[in-house]
């Protein structure tokens, strides 16, 4: 109905002078500025440049709530943003949070390479204060590569991105992944209620991610819990995302016996105790690393060496010359490392990510490292990507593609399969009476396929071309061996083949112009989930293949928000996410709807009412959390979803909806205003809608709802703002400006 | 099941509320719903949300004649725990579209094809009465309908076929 290209007019809600409002409640609240400044900032500083009349933006006082003060439809046009996105993206214009959360998805499935480092390199490195040895040095670096990085796909033609990344592992924690602890999922609700009480002031003030458009984009928590979720996975057999697509073999140049000392770690990894569990694939890319100490090692000695590693080892070298000596703030050209950004809750829990916090005083948590240390590692991890991991998986996935694919697509492919399943003659092992059999290469006492095997090794493929973004190969592939995992009974494998299907299609820009194809996507997340949770019953998978749906389908628009919408209230209702979780999707439910436009032109085919009310459950349920800012962010996002579809004085047509959410917003403001000191309890609920300072007259005395205005009349007249109601509310600030 | 049944004048605002539950299979004909205490906001809020499709129905579906939409909520969760709150919402009117029927219902099974048919009837039933009353000399467009003769008549009418 809406393709993504016409869906940008979104109706802005009517403009109003965003300074006015707030002026109006100054002047009851004149003592609150610095208290509530910060909830605004943000708000402020999106606005200063359109509001003029506003001679304080940033000492404004700002009620927790500003009752029917619809947000203004900033001034920026959305050209920038229409450049940006244009990058051959068939998403021109959508608005800029999902862009956002599609980068963060399309980047969670980064490769991943795993580091493993001598001892002499881990002493260099913990030298330098990274405790965790060279994979803590070089994994924030990891995240993003500086930098286009250009990746051909099956067809041959070469796409460039801006935001690749790698993912760096340890080589010691990659196969005792599955510790025992308690689950994920408790961690995350952990890491956010952590987060929220830790960092209530930012996030109380960043909380309103709104987009040019106006349409909520993401809050940072929800952002914050969608990392977490994602990274959250450790590696498993069913997919083969966290498994190594190549490992750096790192030394130093203290090494007394470098070259042996490369065999050895190469021998550890391959066949010693550092060999990684069964279900990995054993062949991947390794990658050596000399490590030049700077201040006490000769260069032409460490050339020397490096040369005879090429030698020896082929191309796949670097030479990285890194300072031995620890940097500090104080040091001229002393940069800060960046923070991960993907850390899963248990790191979060362990407070590996904590040492930002200390900047300011310092300390020897914070890590620095020189300039030129800096730069030599960016440069190390570009050339490992650019011109030996990806040409390597580019490679592996064509000679798959080749070999075992192209095989399996063919009819004598298809035949073998077949016939597979009904072995004719010698050792029947799966009995003929079983029709559907199994392949037999899927081991059910250990509940994974060798490495080896074709569905393996395609689904290997597939996770490959997903990790190199091309996704019309991977939706292919992933779909062809979906049944087979089913005839397997391989039900993780099954349900990780559907989920990353049903992804990848919906990642593929150019693929899914019918409606038919959603509803595949539909029923294939359906199967995935069921097969996660009650067939395996792990949760956090399933978690996952529910959440990657409902950002998914909230960005591709149109009538997929419906059912994106839908998806997030089956999250809530399998009781997958705990409280935090719970409220966050609300939230998400609201912004699903809330993103969903009008049909160009008219007034219908919005979810206004529908996000409307999502919100107010959200602010509700944090004021029951105990967390009343985020709960007026929530309240004020609902006034402005409502501003659209009630009466211009902003009142509820029914009085029980009136009365709930005014004592929901007194509520708010009594708690809002308690956290910070004040007392605010002697104010009645009846004079509660302060801010609106009762600046509407009523001017239009029309017998419909506004979307029986204007209809259908002006269906051809473009997205004309002239019902009267926006038309009356403009009157009104302006009255109000004479009046400050 | 129980039942929530408003009718919205052209403004939105409700001129008729009736809450009442099932009279078949033993049913005692008194509303319950599964959360007593959220149960009255959490009605009107999804009716009133309810009126985004109604809203989008009424132009794309053709003319407005006496039509019937039977419009599912998805299941939500006012406080916690599972719930499935379904809204069901009808579109009645056969000059214009100024009278708009909605009602609410928790439900076992309300997308069966007896539950669907049941609403019909008694919604063309209600139509009827409310014609009936809107047409009296003492009622203004609008006003809300506080006549007991019209409120006994949907009572029946629940009675007759929910």
């Amino acid at each position: 109905m809406t393709s993504p290209g016409d869906g940008t007019p979104v109706k802005p809600p009517p403009s109003f002078s965003p300074g006015v409002a707030r002026n109006a409640s100054k002047s009851r609240y004149p003592d609150e500025s610095e208290a509530t400044a910060s909830l605004d900032a943000e708000l402020a500083d999106a606005r200063t440049g359109s509001s003029p009349t506003s001679p304080l933006p940033t000492a404004t006082a700002e009620l927790p709530i500003r009752s029917s003060s619809p947000q203004s439809r900033s001034g920026r046009s959305s050209t920038p943003q229409l450049a940006r996105s244009s990058i051959g993206s068939p998403f021109d214009g959508r608005s800029d949070g999902s862009e956002d959360i599609r980068s963060l998805i399309i980047r969670a499935f980064s490769p991943t390479v795993a580091v493993h480092a001598s001892e002499d390199t881990d002493a260099l490195v913990r030298n330098k204060g990274f405790k965790g040895g060279f994979w803590d040095l070089v994994r924030p670096f990891g995240e993003t590569i500086p930098g286009k990085v250009v990746i051909r796909d099956s067809i041959g033609s070469s796409r460039a991105w801006e935001d690749y990344g790698v993912r760096f592992v340890n080589i010691k924690g990659l196969g005792a992944a599955n510790a025992a602890r308690d689950s994920p999922l408790a961690q995350m609700e952990e890491v956010l209620e952590k987060q929220l009480n830790s960092g209530e002031d930012t996030l109380g003030g960043a909380i309103s991610g709104k987009d040019v458009l106006g349409i909520p984009a993401t809050t940072p928590l929800s952002k914050l819990f969608l990392r977490q979720l994602l990274s959250s996975t450790s590696a498993t057999p069913h997919e083969t995302f966290g498994h190594p697509v190549a490992s750096v073999i790192a030394i130093s140049s203290r090494n007394t016996a470098p070259l042996e000392t490369l065999r050895q770690l190469y021998a550890e990894s391959n066949t010693g105790e550092k060999r990684l569990p069964d279900w990995i694939q054993q062949d991947y890319l390794r990658y050596y690393v000399l490590i030049h100490d700077e201040e006490r090692d000769d260069i032409a000695e460490s050339t020397k060496l490096y040369d005879q590693m090429k030698r020896h080892f082929g191309l796949h070298c670097h030479l990285l010359r890194l300072r031995s000596s620890q940097c500090v703030v104080t040091d001229d050209d002393s940069t800060q490392v960046p923070p991960c950004e993907w850390l899963s809750p248990q790191e979060h829990l362990l407070g590996v990510g904590e040492a930002e916090t200390l900047v300011d005083l310092g300390t020897d948590g914070t890590p620095y490292l020189f300039d030129s240390d800096a730069t030599a590692i960016k440069t190390f991890i570009r050339e490992l990507m650019v011109q030996s991991v990806i040409p390597f998986m580019e490679n592996r996935v064509a000679v798959w593609n080749d070999q075992v694919a192209s095989r399996r697509r063919g009819i004598s492919g298809r035949l073998a399969a077949v016939s597979r399943r009904w072995p004719f003659g010698s050792s029947s092992r799966s009995g003929i009476g079983s029709s559907g059999g199994n392949s037999g290469n899927y081991d059910t006492t250990q509940n994974f396929y060798a490495p080896e095997s074709p569905e393996a090794t395609l689904r290997k493929m597939a996770d490959f071309a997903f990790m190199l973004r091309d996704w019309k190969l991977a939706a292919s592939t992933y779909d062809m061996i979906r049944s087979d995992f089913g005839n397997d009974k391989a039900w993780k494998y099954h349900a990780g083949a559907h989920e990353m299907c049903a992804v990848s299609m919906l990642l593929n820009p150019l693929a899914m112009s019918a409606k038919i194809k959603l509803e595949s996507v539909d029923q294939m997340f359906e199967t995935a989930c069921y097969s996660y949770l009650t067939r395996c019953s792990d949760a956090p998978h399933a978690l996952r293949s529910l959440t990657l749906a409902v950002e998914l389908l909230k960005s591709r628009g149109g009538s997929a928000i419906e059912t994106a919408a839908r998806w997030a209230m089956r999250v809530m209702d399998f009781g997958l996410v705990e409280s935090i979780g719970q409220i966050l999707f609300m939230e998400r439910v609201a912004a699903c709807y809330a993103s969903k436009t009008t049909v160009t032109g008219a007034k219908w085919g919005a979810r206004r009412r529908k996000a409307g009310m999502w919100s107010i459950l959200a602010a509700d349920q944090w004021l029951k959390a105990g967390k009343p800012s985020l709960a007026s962010a929530c309240l004020e996002e609902a006034e402005r979803l409502y501003a659209d579809v009630l009466e211009a004085d902003g009142a509820f047509p029914m009085p029980e909806m009136q009365t709930f959410v005014d004592n929901l917003r007194h509520a708010v403001k009594v708690e809002y205003l308690e956290a910070r000191g004040f007392d605010a309890r002697d104010e009645s609920p009846i004079e509660d809608p302060i801010g609106t300072e009762e600046i509407s007259e009523k001017l239009d005395k029309r017998s419909h709802r506004r979307s029986l205005i204007g209809l259908p009349a002006q269906l051809d007249a473009g997205n004309l703002k002239l019902s009267p109601g926006p038309g009356t509310l403009e009157e009104a600030p302006n009255d109000d400006f004479e009046r400050a | 099941m129980s039942y929530y049944f408003t009718i919205l004048s052209p403004t939105d605002t409700p001129i008729f509320n009736i809450a009442f539950g099932t009279s078949k299979g033993g049913g005692d004909g008194i509303a319950r719903f599964r959360f007593p205490d959220t149960a009255q906001y959490m009605n009107q809020f999804i009716i009133h949300s309810s009126l985004d499709i109604l809203e989008e129905a009424q132009w794309t579906n053709g003319g407005i004649g006496a039509r019937f939409l039977l419009l599912h909520q998805p299941p939500q969760l006012p406080s916690s725990g599972s719930s499935s709150t379904l809204g069901a919402s009808s579109l009645l009117g056969s000059s214009g579209s100024t009278t708009r029927a909605s009602s609410s219902s928790v439900a076992a099974n309300p997308t069966s094809p007896q539950t669907e048919e049941a609403v019909r009837q008694f919604m063309s039933e209600v139509y009827e009465s409310f014609v009936k009353t809107a047409m009296s000399p003492f009622y203004k467009q609008g006003m809300e309908i506080r006549s007991p003769v019209f409120r006994s008549k949907i009572t029946a009418a629940g009675k007759k076929w929910l």
